[in-house]
């Protein structure tokens, strides 16, 4: 009877700590802010070089206001979804394959550390050129830069099933497909989700440099028309977005990992 | 009584080196018997080519006549270590045999319940694994191998892992539940009070090969609690034991440090 209360407890303290530091977080962003604020104001006059965060949020609003900024939003949204989608569905598959069978492995694992280790945002010019300055390019880039941590940490997962669970289950005479969705696939899952959040930040920056080459519109060609046009206010509201769909995606995946996978939590 | 388990000129060699030489052994239904010897003699491996978890070189395993290849829901596993899978509750872990064998329905629900109250865990069937202690994460690992009501019952060092004094608890709630159902037991255990006292047969083995040496029969009085252990029969068979693997074990602990 000791040991679950024992545990309530601690968690209650875990829960005090984890406030105590969301405080000292939030206090810290706020002096940032106010750093900045003055900083903009009183010592880089000149607003070709730095906006203030002020004068951010004003432009964010400007443009919210007149539609372009969901406009940009919605563009480079749909490019990292279809992105993501679809490389995070490749990854996975493709960790599958090399995970089950040594043949896939053999022939998938040069390739996926190879280009996994590439800076393949390099080819966007390329994937531009081929595919023109829509959408597709966009998405291709991200389905490159996605798709290996995905595949290599999904093959990772799968591959560190605990022999010991397994034997296990083999003495109740689990069949190999049991083995998979009862143990292997319930293992590799905080693997699976580690990759896929790794994913979020490569795809964010596939988008936007993607964009910056070349684009119509999305977050990235905002960003780059704003420089070209030295307005300061909107290249930061560019960035801040990002930012922000960064650290919304990334706390999104930090609940889904505790809903999905609490034995990892302690 | 009737045979239970007939062991039957079983060898086991793994690359050449002979684990287990000839083993002969006839186990009545409802007995308990403790598997002891020095490191190296392969009782664990015996215990694990009775689960079908390995196979024999040679030999037979016959359970209720029927002779076993691969494991089976006949037969019931408590391992060394929980082996609990921590993404699921106490129930759902205890209820995996069932589950496995395609039929987890009400009635088997009922009865890994009964079985978690049998081994004292009732209030917590909803709790995962890492949320209990290590002894009572041996009882869910007892529960679970009861949970597919098997003909025998096979423990391989279960409380190795516990400290002395839950250890202790833990032989009397086993003998305390193995009352109730009268399974045949093979237990194996490196603790000779251990297999003493929850044994009516000690089969000692001596290793390279690993062999029978000798099959003590306990006749210690049911049911037995913790005092029988400082009885002068109880000190006298446990001195009997040790004297036969004594030399053994010596070797074994010289091997081990060279």
């Amino acid at each position: 009877m000791v040991a679950p209360n024992k545990e309530r407890a601690k968690s209650t303290i875990r829960s005090l700590r984890r406030r105590d530091v969301n405080l000292a977080g939030l206090a810290s962003i706020v002096a940032g802010l106010v750093a900045w604020e003055l900083l903009s104001r009183f010592f880089v006059a000149n607003a070709l070089f730095l906006a203030a965060p002020s004068q951010i949020f004003a432009a964010i609003y400007q443009l919210a206001k007149s539609g372009e900024l969901w406009w940009h939003i919605a563009i480079s949204g749909i490019e990292f979804l279809l992105g993501y989608v679809i490389a995070c569905g490749l990854g996975i598959v493709a960790g599958l394959a090399m995970a089950s069978s040594d043949t896939a492995k053999k022939v998938l694992q040069p390739w996926m550390s190879g280009l996994y280790a590439t800076p393949t945002i390099a080819l966007a010019p390329l994937f531009i050129l081929w595919l023109g300055i829509g959408i597709w390019s966009k998405v291709l880039v991200v389905i490159f830069l996605v798709l290996f941590p995905v595949a290599i940490n999904t093959e990772a997962g799968l591959r560190t099933t605990s022999l010991r669970l397994i034997e296990m289950l083999r003495s109740f005479g689990a069949r190999p497909s049991q083995i998979f969705f009862k143990l292997s696939l319930p293992s590799a899952t905080p693997f699976i989700l580690a990759g896929l959040k790794l994913g979020i930040g490569r795809g964010l920056i596939g988008v936007v440099v993607a964009e910056l080459f070349g684009s119509r519109a999305g977050l990235g060609r905002l960003i780059s028309q704003s420089a070209d046009a030295f307005n300061m206010p909107e290249l930061f509201a560019g960035v801040v977005i990002l930012a922000v769909a960064g650290i919304v995606m990334t706390a999104g995946f930090g609940w889904i990992e505790r809903t999905l996978v609490p034995w990892t939590q302690d | 009584m009737t045979t239970k388990l007939v062991i039957s000129g079983l060898s086991k060699r793994f690359d050449g080196l002979e684990a287990l030489h000839n083993i002969n052994v006839d186990v009545e239904r409802g007995e308990f018997i403790s598997l002891v010897g020095p490191s190296g003699c392969g009782k664990t491996t015996l215990l694990r080519i009775i689960a079908g978890l390995e196979d024999a070189t040679e030999g037979a395993v016959l359970l209720d006549g029927r002779a076993l290849r691969g494991p089976g829901n006949d037969r019931g596993f408590v391992f060394q270590s929980d082996n609990l899978l921590p993404w699921r509750t106490i129930l759902s872990n205890a209820m995996i045999g069932p589950e496995i064998a395609g039929h987890a329905g009400p009635h088997e629900r009922q009865r890994t319940l009964d079985l978690l109250k049998l081994v004292g865990l009732e209030g917590f069937e909803s709790y995962f694994p890492r949320q209990l202690s290590g002894g009572m994460r041996q009882r869910v690992n007892l529960a679970r191998a009861l949970a597919i009501d098997p003909e025998i019952l096979l423990m391989d060092e279960p409380f190795s892992a516990l400290d002395a004094q839950t250890r202790e608890i833990m032989q009397t709630e086993l003998l305390r539940i193995w009352e109730k159902g009268r399974k045949t037991v093979l237990f194996v255990t490196h603790q000779i009070d251990e297999a003493v006292f929850l044994s009516d047969r000690v089969l000692v083995l001596a290793r390279r090969p690993g062999r029978i040496r000798e099959m003590v029969a306990i006749k210690l009085p049911r049911p037995r609690g913790l005092p029988i252990k400082r009885t002068a029969e109880f000190v006298a068979y446990v001195d009997h034991i040790w004297r036969l693997i004594e030399d053994d074990v010596r070797a074994s602990v010289i091997d081990e440090h060279a």
